[in-house]
């Protein structure tokens, strides 16, 4: 298993695909918390929160990073050389998945240094109460669970679609209009989502959303729904 | 070794849908032997390398190489090597770094992806980005790949697609060196000159249904098949006589001559001579290898195997 995840990371480190998502999300946290800390004057704890939590917009952009590395194995056709010489499919895509949850956590702690090192002199600055440490580390742990289980989920996603365009496509789409139509149904149902969940994770975002423990087994629960899916349709493909 | 079956395709069916393709497909390929895999466009051989490779699902029969479905293979980087295609590579990776990719997998040294640069001789591209590769810098990046794990098996597919001639040749040579280190090479191919000169063994299919297998040297002996080759002013008048003598007759081209099986040049010289037909030309015809490829492709009929 080493064997395979050192050459899952090896194809990581050697295209610009990890390196073009972690510039993406700099500027989506650099954006998050200069817009949230200098335009939008935060005064209460979950304002404050919402600032320095990294995990909110970085857990889409690492979701999107995993879809579309897994898809790129099929776009590419790679997956094939890579399976005749690792054969067993449901191992070289946990391989896959632990190398970008790997990759996750690194561009997430750099994220987290960036978020901490401008955030908290700016919100030092502002009214309201301070933000605890109990505050940060739900930020920094949070937001790093957050941005790992995303990564594993998109990884489910890109094998279970297979089809790059259409798995990013229909990731985006679940995200920016499916989602967002849950809570008029339901409330109670909005809480359970994957955005709400990524998004809580690194500091609560709405008054009626999960606590920190039921929200990282949901979030865990989609990611592992998505790749055990992905790892069984992938078992009985065909690979071209 | 030499002679046992390296890889065994028993019954080896494909469907996709009511479309069969590959049809019960058995044959064996010989180790330590040079196999061509032979089938014009569409026949079904990647499919069936697909199955033998594990990469694809039969819907009936099985592969087995060395007696083992290649899933089970205890050390596969070690026992074959397989290049199906030229685009299983990310465009923007080096081709230095995706042999590495495979060769930290297969847990090998680095210096081994050296070795292999080397003998494809590539290394002076090795650091560019295989998308900016020609399709003969692809060729021989996928066949550094099947050399990685230095395998007993080798499975080439079309690696001759795209090669110019200098190309071409090269790879006859590597082909001929893979063979002489005593490997069992199993390569496929829609052109049977491609490999002709390469190949101890051929197997040919059609629409996914075996049209013939045996060694090359049998192959050209029948390729080289009794035909005779007649020209005659009154060619026509020879028609019926020959036909009624039970010759099977075949237009030769050019002049109206004629292709004349399944009876010899001194029966067919003594029936122009009774017709009163003065001969131009009575001479034994070899059809090409080409020839017999295509007429055994244009109808598969299962051939006893020699």
């Amino acid at each position: 298993m080493t064997a395979r995840i050192h050459g899952e990371l090896i194809k990581l480190r050697t295209t610009r695909t990890a390196l073009g998502f972690a510039g993406a999300g700099l500027l989506l946290v650099l954006a998050t918390v200069l817009i949230g800390s200098l335009a939008g004057h935060p005064s209460t704890l979950q304002e404050k929160r919402g600032v320095i939590n990294f995990g909110n917009v970085l857990s889409a952009v690492l979701l999107l990073f995993g879809v579309v590395g897994a898809a790129a194995e099929y776009r590419h056709r790679t997956l094939a050389p890579a399976l005749l010489i690792a054969p067993n499919r449901g191992k070289l895509t946990f391989a896959r998945m632990l190398a970008y949850a790997v990759a996750a956590l690194g561009i997430g702690v750099l994220m987290l240094i960036v978020a901490f090192a401008i955030g908290i002199p700016l919100l030092s600055g502002e009214n309201g109460p301070d933000l605890v440490g109990s505050d940060y580390a739900r930020a920094a742990a949070g937001g790093l669970l957050a941005c790992v289980l995303a990564a594993i989920l998109g990884v489910g996603v890109g094998v279970l679609v297979r089809n790059q365009v259409a798995a990013v496509v229909g990731s985006l789409c679940w995200f920016f209009i499916v989602e967002p139509l849950i809570p008029l149904l339901s409330d109670d149902a909005s809480k359970f989502t994957i955005g709400a969940t990524a998004g809580n994770l690194g500091g609560q975002t709405t008054d009626n959303a999960l606590a920190f423990l039921p929200d990282l087994l949901v979030l865990t629960g989609w990611a592992a729904l998505f790749l055990v899916a992905g790892i069984l349709v992938d078992r009985r493909r065909d690979v071209t | 070794m030499a002679g046992e079956a390296a890889i065994t395709v028993d019954g080896l069916t494909k469907r996709y849908g009511a479309q069969a393709a590959v049809d019960d497909l058995s044959f064996e390929v010989r180790s330590g032997a040079v196999t061509g895999f032979l089938g014009p466009n569409g026949a079904g051989k990647t499919t069936t390398l697909r199955m033998v490779l594990g990469l694809a699902r039969p819907s009936a029969g099985r592969a087995l190489i060395f007696g083992q479905p290649y899933e089970s293979l205890p050390d596969p980087a070690h026992t074959v090597g397989a290049s199906l295609e030229v685009s299983g590579f990310h465009p923007g990776r080096s081709g230095r770094d995706h042999l590495r990719s495979l060769a930290v997998m297969a847990k090998l040294p680095r210096s081994r992806v050296e070795e292999v640069l080397d003998i494809v001789e590539l290394r002076s591209a090795a650091g560019r980005r295989a998308g900016k590769y020609s399709m003969g810098m692809r060729q021989r990046l996928a066949l550094a790949a099947t050399l990685l794990g230095d395998p007993s098996v080798l499975v080439l597919d079309e690696p001759a697609n795209g090669l110019d001639p200098q190309g071409i040749r090269w790879l006859r040579d590597f082909l001929r060196s893979k063979a002489g280190e005593g490997r069992t090479v199993l390569v496929s191919s829609h052109v049977l000159s491609e490999v002709a000169q390469t190949v101890d063994d051929v197997v040919v299919i059609s629409r996914g249904r075996l049209s013939y297998q045996g060694s090359i040297g049998d192959f050209t002996r029948r390729a080289g098949g009794d035909l005779t080759r007649v020209r005659a002013a009154g060619v026509e008048r020879l028609r019926p006589a020959l036909e009624a003598a039970g010759a099977t007759l075949r237009e030769g081209g050019d002049h109206g001559a004629l292709l004349v099986a399944d009876l010899d040049a001194p029966a067919i010289g003594e029936i122009a001579l009774r017709e009163g037909v003065a001969l131009q030309e009575l001479t034994a015809h070899g059809a090409s290898l080409e020839d017999v490829f295509l007429e055994l492709t244009a109808d598969p009929v299962e051939v006893a195997q020699p």
